[in-house]
């Protein structure tokens, strides 16, 4: 291959809008084998296996973790008087605003026929499966009697007595069910041409069956496609509309409620510019290693690192605006406690987590402006890196800070995370990457049949 | 290549479906349904007792009123259970031999307590007062049944949140003349005052306080 | 039929063998636990709950669990589900407070004041009120023990019949008697025979919290010593020097009471004036309209100033504030009183007694009557004896002298030396654990007994239960010494008291016993004449440097309820500490040495050294160190064991003391995080809104806030409208509510950790804010609960409806409907309610049958908070209900309304115009907290004014 199509490959050559998203010399054939042998080795890579064990420790730590909070109560972990709420909400909100990055991609960039999405939609729309399943668990965890989460769900049940629909938490409730229902919907759907692929490719009997019953006897007939292609679209557009209404509700679950820092106006937009930052980020937090390891460089070229990387920069000034006006109006609101409020967020015991905030999801994201930078993946994947990590103390700032300064002096509070919070944190996380490597061993990392037809596009 | 699944696949598939979704309907109807089984609510079930005794005999045999028993049902929020005393101010001049009744004279002779079993239970989160339902002209059938009946007590009502809002909500219906309270077999005739006159009678406004979760719960 | 009926039926039955056997029969594993007595109780407790949850039987799905266990013969005069109520008394330091104990089935659940008595009125202090724990205190349980091992009760008398044997025959040579101060009459009685009987013996008296300085001089003032007795609704102005007139004085209960029908400007003609002067702050100056900072040497400047000014009418320049306040006072002829405090030299009482008298006072502002407390030889004394060994039997009744005893004595040494010593405890204690024989000593609710209040008024205490473990009575023990088969306790208690009643005995008797008090028993004032050298005396002036001051603990007195959780984390007034007690030092000392709260330090007297942790008490004399006695207990039930610091070691010196840092630091768990004079842009007068007596002349509606526009529709009230009203001039922080409601409302208790944690559980807290300088701050008190607000945030954000309105404005929290969100507590802008992070209820230390039937037992994960005394709501509307009525205005009284000793606390029916609460709310001062969020509380306060003398701040410059 040419020097420039090293560089291509590595993505370090300067990338221009015409150029194709993928590298030429892509046949249909070629694309497809590619992808599939990833998904029918026999032998998971080396690195598979060193990567999965700590993750599947981690695992072990959260279901650990969640017994003995069952058990014991929520007493365990930081949560207090008057900072009732704490890390599972915190994890919650994060988790969430992580997964919808994947529901933009692949359904918002979807609807725009934009070309780049299609290779990395599977990744994307995986990682909002898992990311969602995470952040599913901690509404539940968070509940001082757990067992009793369904008495939100009205039924009709022998106390005659149904939910409040007053409640954000309500709303909550449902907007949750919904997106991750729906995510899995949309997942699967987009999977089933593939396992199609992989049942006719499949060398043993075993697999063949196992992608099969997945493939719900596709075999691509046109009529078949017409269904598909039209149902997909007609979710592609739901998910759209839900992305933004999930993380509306979100911001609502703190815009509802008379507490000082959270009774804003702008609290939905906020939460979704958020989302939009923490989703484009984990994105490049998967894509990077991904295509490097499984030696996908041809289908995920540094044109799509490029885009996103510019994306990331985008959404955090919008995020940016949103921090203004969090300081404004609470300046502008001349609430006394509002104030007292804010300048201890800014200066008090807390101030590492503002000013984390400011520098992880403001500054850093600023240097994608610059080619250079965009264009070196070892910074990107740190500056990505430093996004999630600052979106988590953004909501660890609205939730703890927000909280522990409230209208009466003698009522202000600190809040103490403790090791169980640690837990159940990182379990999380290494639940949420133990999934994605269940996907990278077992799954195409790349939708095929949507790849052959772009590669059709583009070589005619 | 041969085919991966024979053509039995589809209905294989489609069985499976079906199934999924008719376990998914069980599971719902279960949930919703066993909550309302007389054997979840204990309803109508006869609680074996260390004696075998039957209200039907001493209510409409021997005429016994149930404040013979129950003294502090119209004054005090617990009804009162009678003391191995009260069965004995009878027991000890009839029935003085009778096998069924060891236990109660043992009670009195050795000054141990009769383990009665429980008929009806309510939680620990609901106050219950029996005077005021007294008052106000509720009587001992319409939660206890007709006891005067049953040859070994059972629980006659569900006793589940809605059977008490039901009669919150609309008391009338179930409120009877003073005089009536204790009288198991009464029914409303011709002669009783309507719902309406007995709630003015009575002053019982429905709904309001009577809804209130104040009202039972504290 | 709910579990805790259940529970009564067990209380019932607890010590009825029959039901044991069954148990055992259930449970055959309990046969050895119930063997041993100590374990008795908790056994019992975990069958209660077996009980609960229907567990002797067994109980599954479709059969209901649980027994019904009716008496075989019913108690007379208990019905199910009726409470009874009998009047007794609450000794402290030998003096009464009126109570009336109310039952549930026979076993008391809730201590209330005796409106007869005149030390009560019908208010209570926290003492009292904890009662309730204290009664029922596994840890109580203790075995008769000779040399530490069980013994049985047969040898003990043996051994006291050949005890007394030898008494006898050297007629009480070397037989000496300690107990506590008493005033009970039988006491006295019994005392004199056995004196009488044996003359060489001696009865000694130790109270650590003591008056002995008082006594000395009101000895110098009058020729011998009186008690004075106040009457502060009189009082025009009053002076308290170090005064504890608002908090551990005998009747300062009754006190508060006076004093607060005078502060609220809207109901009272006259406002009084109230100065104080002391080196760290008491309750009094905390109210105070003028608070003077004075360290010992300044108190004695000013003293002596203050009685040349107000005896002799020399001027004096300082302190500068002691010229206009002696003017002050002898404007006020005859309206006047001053208080000098325990801690003051009795030189510094003689000198107030003979001010009192030349200010016109005496007769109307307050009396001297002759001394209540039964006189008796010192501890010193009894000391003394048995260092020398005079001493081969010692009884000692009630009394912890090895824990208490002067750092100066080694009463555990002497003790040792004593051949023959009977403890007779309440507890197990360190004086107990050293005596030869440790005898159980029957609770004051166990047993017949008498006492009197303040100023004199007799009490006869009645038996409340049957005793939990068998204990023996004080009568009972003093009998025996005596050498007679002792009849009942109430055949002792009638013989003091036949002759008195007379002819008509069995009427006076019942009378007595339904009033809780004997009538005609007061004591008559005194006509003794002041000694015309009482004005010449002069204080010591105490050296300069370091003083340390001993105080008793605000929460454990002189130790002896260290192991009642209530009281342990009960916050203190002003540092709203818990479960500790460290030495308070003042702003100044900890710049000067560099220390922050918690910091250790080493803390040396000449009669002892001990380590212990700081806290920095603003309005605190520079050069003066506090240290409260009483924690620290090394013997003692599971609860009190070990916490906080024993500072007796370090009492009996002159009171000059060094101080240097140590090293590390321990967690203090204080409930109140906010640092102390920083409320950020939040300002206290927006919060405890407040105004000069003039300011209140000029605008007596200063609390009224312009209402603001509302978008949301505020639904109107309904026929019934519960509302309270908290008059912030009568609230004195004293806490006496806070144990009431805690025990009104089954609020458990968390724990140091989980204090520490913030996860405190009190439903009603009282709130201390301060404003102006750390050196001397002014200092406020708010009580706050749940304000029941008409639009109440909360209940917007409950996603399953458990916290809703009720048609008579309450907001209810049901707590089985409660998931734990925890949404309504962020929500709420008064944060009142509280959270069960843990299990409380089901760790604390008490046995079920001492829960209040009335109330649900809160469960792990389920949201709390103040219910306005709902199920004393339900029970006067039942009431009314079954008589066709409407409830009356002042039907229903909160637990915390019926403890405060300032009736700061006014709560009714506001849609009845004749109600209380609708007058107090009609008032110019009433004012709704945080009124811009418009929650429309239905609690609102009235501000407070105070009525400050314009001459000081001239004065002061």
């Amino acid at each position: 291959m040419s020097g420039a199509e090293d560089a291509f490959l590595a993505g370090t050559a300067r990338p221009r809008n015409d150029d194709p998203v993928l590298l030429p010399g892509l046949t249909l054939g070629s694309l497809t084998d590619r992808i599939a042998a990833l998904a029918l080795r026999e032998r998971a890579f080396f690195w598979w296996w060193v990567a999965v064990l700590p993750c599947a420790s981690l695992t072990l730590v959260l279901f650990g973790s969640i017994i003995w909070l069952f058990y014991k109560g929520i007493g365990i972990w930081g949560v207090d008087w008057p900072v009732d709420w704490g890390f599972a909400i915190i994890e919650y909100v994060w988790w969430i605003a992580i997964a919808s990055g994947g529901t933009f991609i692949s359904a918002l960039f979807f609807l725009m026929r934009v070309d780049w999405r299609t290779s990395t939609n599977r990744i994307a729309e995986s990682m909002t499966l898992f990311a969602a399943a995470c952040a599913g668990l901690f509404p539940i965890l968070h509940l001082g009697r757990p067992w009793l989460f369904y008495w939100l769900f009205p039924y009709p049940n022998t106390m005659g007595y149904w939910p409040q629909w007053r409640s954000p938490l309500l709303w909550d409730f449902w907007a949750i069910l919904t997106y991750v229902s729906a995510s899995l919907l949309f997942w699967y759907l987009g999977l089933i041409p593939d396992m199609a692929t992989l049942r006719d490719r499949a060398p043993r009997r075993g697999k063949q069956v196992l992608y099969g019953v997945m493939a719900m006897g596709f075999r691509g007939t046109s009529r078949q496609w017409r269904h598909w292609h039209a149902t997909y679209g007609v979710l592609a557009a739901i998910m759209a509309a839900l992305v933004c209404s999930v993380h509306s509700i979100v911001g609502l679950d703190f815009a509802g409620g008379a507490t000082i820092g959270w009774h804003a106006t702008q609290f939905p937009p906020l939460f979704i510019f958020g989302a939009f930052l923490s989703g484009f980020a984990m994105v490049i937090i998967l894509l990077i290693p991904l295509r490097r390891l499984l030696r996908l460089e041809p289908m995920i070229t540094g044109r799509h690192l490029d885009v996103l990387c510019r994306l990331l920069a985008v959404s955090s000034l919008a995020l940016t605006y949103s921090y203004m006006m969090d300081a404004f109006t609470s300046w502008y609101g001349a609430d006394a406690a509002e104030r007292t409020m804010f300048a201890a967020r800014a200066t008090g015991m807390y101030w590492y987590a503002y000013w984390a905030t400011i520098v992880f999801n403001v500054s850093l994201p600023q240097l994608m402006w610059f080619r250079r930078l965009r264009m070196n993946q070892i910074v990107v994947l740190l500056i990505c890196t430093g996004v999630i990590i600052g979106m988590w103390f953004e909501r660890y700032e609205i939730v703890v800070t927000s909280l522990h300064r409230t209208h009466l002096p003698s009522a202000w509070g600190n809040f103490h995370g403790t090791y169980w919070d640690l837990a159940t944190l990182v379990g999380s996380v290494g639940f949420f990457f133990f999934g994605m490597l269940m996907i990278v061993r077992f799954i195409p990392v790349i939708s095929m049949s949507e790849m052959r037809s772009l590669v059709q596009r583009q070589n005619s | 290549m041969a085919a991966v699944f024979k053509p039995q696949a589809n209905i294989a598939a489609k069985l499976t479906l079906l199934c999924l979704a008719a376990l998914v309907l069980g599971g719902i109807g279960w949930w919703w349904g066993y909550p309302r089984t007389n054997y979840r609510r204990q309803e109508f079930w006869t609680v074996q007792q260390p004696v075998p005794f039957s209200h039907e005999h001493h209510v409409n045999g021997l005429g016994i009123d149930c404040r013979f028993c129950h003294t502090s049902v119209a004054t005090s929020s617990s009804a009162g259970l009678p003391p191995t005393y009260t069965c004995m101010t009878c027991h000890s001049q009839i029935w003085t031999n009778a096998a069924i009744l060891a236990p109660v004279r043992d009670s009195l002779a050795n000054d141990t307590p009769i383990h009665w079993h429980r008929v009806y239970d309510l939680p620990d989160y609901v106050f219950f007062n029996h005077s005021i339902h007294i008052a106000k002209g509720i009587g001992c059938a319409s939660c206890h049944g007709e006891v005067n009946h049953m040859p070994l007590t059972y629980k006659a009502v569900s006793l589940e949140m809605t059977f008490c809002i039901d009669c919150h909500q609309n008391p009338g219906p179930r409120m009877r003349p003073r005089s009536e309270i204790y009288n198991m077999d009464w029914a409303r005739d011709a002669m009783t005052p309507s719902p309406k006159a007995l709630m003015a009678e009575y002053n019982v406004r429905a709904g309001g306080r009577l809804l209130d979760c104040s009202t039972c719960h504290r | 039929m709910s579990a805790s009926r259940q529970w009564r039926s067990l209380a019932e039955l607890e010590n009825d063998p029959a039901f044991i056997e069954h148990a055992i029969q259930e449970f055959p594993s309990l046969r050895e636990a119930l063997a041993a007595p100590q374990k008795r109780r908790r056994v019992l407790r975990l069958l209660a709950a077996a009980l609960a949850t229907g567990g002797l039987a067994g109980c599954y799905a479709g059969e209901p669990g649980g027994h019904l266990i009716p008496a075989v013969r019913n108690p007379p005069n208990i019905i199910p589900g009726l409470p009874n109520r009998y009047a007794t008394a609450h000794v402290l330091g030998g003096h009464a407070l009126g109570t009336v104990v109310t039952h549930q089935m026979g076993r008391p659940i809730k201590v209330e004041g005796n409106p007869y008595h005149p030390s009560s009125l019908g208010a209570t202090d926290p003492y009292a009120q904890a009662e309730v724990l204290g009664f029922y205190d596994p840890d109580r349980a203790m075995l008769i023990s000779n040399n530490g091992t069980a013994a049985s009760r047969q040898a003990l008398l043996a051994a006291l019949v050949s005890a007394q044997g030898v008494i006898a025959a050297t007629s009480g040579a070397g037989f000496r008697i300690l107990t506590g101060a008493t005033s009970s009459p039988t006491t006295e009685r019994l005392m004199a025979r056995i004196l009488a009987a044996y003359p060489e013996a001696r009865w000694h008296v130790w109270e650590p919290v003591n008056r002995d300085n008082a006594m000395r001089g009101t000895a110098l003032a009058y020729g011998k010593p009186m008690d004075v007795v106040a009457r502060l609704d009189a009082a025009d102005i009053i002076l308290g020097l170090d005064s504890d007139l608002l908090g551990g004085a005998p009747g300062w209960v009754r006190y508060a009471r006076d004093f607060a029908s005078r502060r609220n400007p809207t109901r009272t003609k006259t406002m009084s004036r109230i100065y104080a002067a002391e080196p760290s702050p008491t309750l009094l100056g905390s109210i105070a309209d003028h608070r003077f900072v004075a360290g010992p040497a300044e108190m004695a400047a000013a003293v002596t100033a203050l009685a040349g000014a107000v005896l002799h009418g020399t001027s004096t320049e300082a302190p500068r504030w002691v010229g206009p306040v002696a003017a002050d006072l002898k404007a006020h002829h005859g309206r006047a009183f001053i208080h000098a405090g325990p801690g003051q030299p009795a030189e510094t009482h003689a000198l107030v007694a003979a001010m009192n008298e030349a200010l016109g006072g005496r007769g109307a502002t307050y009396d001297v009557i002759d001394p209540l407390l039964a006189p008796a030889a010192s501890l010193d004394a009894l000391i003394a004896d048995m260092q020398a060994g005079h001493v081969s039997t010692l009884l000692m009744i009630d009394t912890n002298p090895v824990f208490t005893a002067l750092g100066t004595h080694d009463f555990a040494a002497a003790l040792r030396a004593v051949k023959f010593s009977v403890a007779l405890a309440k507890a197990p204690d360190e004086t107990a654990a050293l005596a030869t024989w440790t005898v159980p000593m029957a609770h004051d609710w166990e047993t017949w007994g008498d006492a009197r209040g303040h100023d004199g008024t007799a009490t006869i205490m009645q038996p409340m239960a049957l005793p939990l473990y068998d204990g023996m009575s004080a009568a009972e023990i003093i009998t025996r010494f005596i050498g007679e088969t002792p009849g009942t306790d109430l055949a002792t208690v009638q013989d003091t008291w036949r002759d008195q009643f007379g002819t008509s005995f069995d009427t006076a008797w019942r009378q007595a016993l339904v009033d809780g008090v004997v009538a005609g028993t007061a004591s008559t004032p005194s006509d003794v004449a002041l000694s015309g050298s009482a004005g010449a005396i002069t204080p010591p002036a105490p050296p300069a440097g370091l003083r340390l001051l001993f105080r008793p603990d605000p929460r454990l007195h002189d130790g002896r309820y260290a192991n009642n959780p209530w009281l342990q984390e009960l916050p203190e007034p002003l540092t709203k500490l818990t479960w500790d007690n460290p030495l308070l030092i003042s702003p100044d000392l900890a710049r000067r040495i560099k220390l922050r709260a918690g910091d250790k330090v080493n803390l040396r007297t000449s009669a002892g050294a001990i380590t212990m942790a700081v806290w920095v008490q603003p309005g605190q004399a520079p050069d003066v160190m506090l240290a409260w006695v009483g924690n620290g207990r090394h013997v003692t039930g599971a609860v009190g064991t070990d916490i906080g610091w024993d500072v007796y070691p370090l009492t009996g010196g002159d009171g000059s003391a060094t101080i240097e840092k140590a090293k590390g630091s321990v967690e203090l768990a204080s409930t109140d995080h906010h640092n102390l004079l920083d409320y950020g842009t939040a300002t206290v007068d927006t919060i405890v809104r407040h105004a000069s007596l003039d300011e209140f002349a000029k605008n007596p509606r200063f609390a009224k806030e312009a209402p603001t526009p509302e978008l949301y529709w505020r639904k109107p009230p309904g026929p019934v409208a519960w509302a309270m009203s908290v008059d912030l001039n009568s609230c004195i922080g004293c806490n006496a509510c806070v144990i009431a409601c805690q025990a009104e409302n089954n609020v458990p208790t968390v724990g140091k950790e989980e204090v520490l944690r913030e996860r405190e559980m009190h439903w009603l807290r009282i709130d201390r804010y301060y404003e102006g300088t750390p050196e001397a701050p002014d200092s406020f008190f708010q009580p706050m609960l749940c304000m029941h607000c008409e639009k109440a945030p909360c209940e917007l954000v409950c996603p399953v409806g458990a916290t809703v309105h009720d048609s008579e404005g309450l907001n209810v929290m049901v707590y089985n409907r409660c998931v734990g969100t925890r949404f309504c507590s962020n929500n709420c802008p008064y944060k009142v309610r509280r959270f069960n992070f843990f299990d409380f209820a089901g760790e604390d230390n008490r046995p079920a049958v001492s829960w209040n039937p009335d109330v649900s037992v809160r469960a792990r994960g389920v949201m709390e908070k103040c219910s306005y005394c709902l199920q004393r709501i339900s029970e006067a509307r039942i009431t009314a209900d079954k008589e066709n009525r409407r409830v009356h205005p002042q039907e229903v009284v909160t637990a915390c309304q019926a403890a405060c000793p300032t009736q700061a606390f006014t709560f009714g029916d506001v849609a009845q115009p004749a109600s209380d609460v609708a007058k107090r709310k009609a008032s110019p001062l009433d004012y709704a907290l945080l009124e811009d969020q418009h929650t429309h509380p239905r609690t609102t306060y009235e501000a407070l004014v105070r009525n400050p003398n314009p001459a000081i701040k001239e004065a002061l410059g």
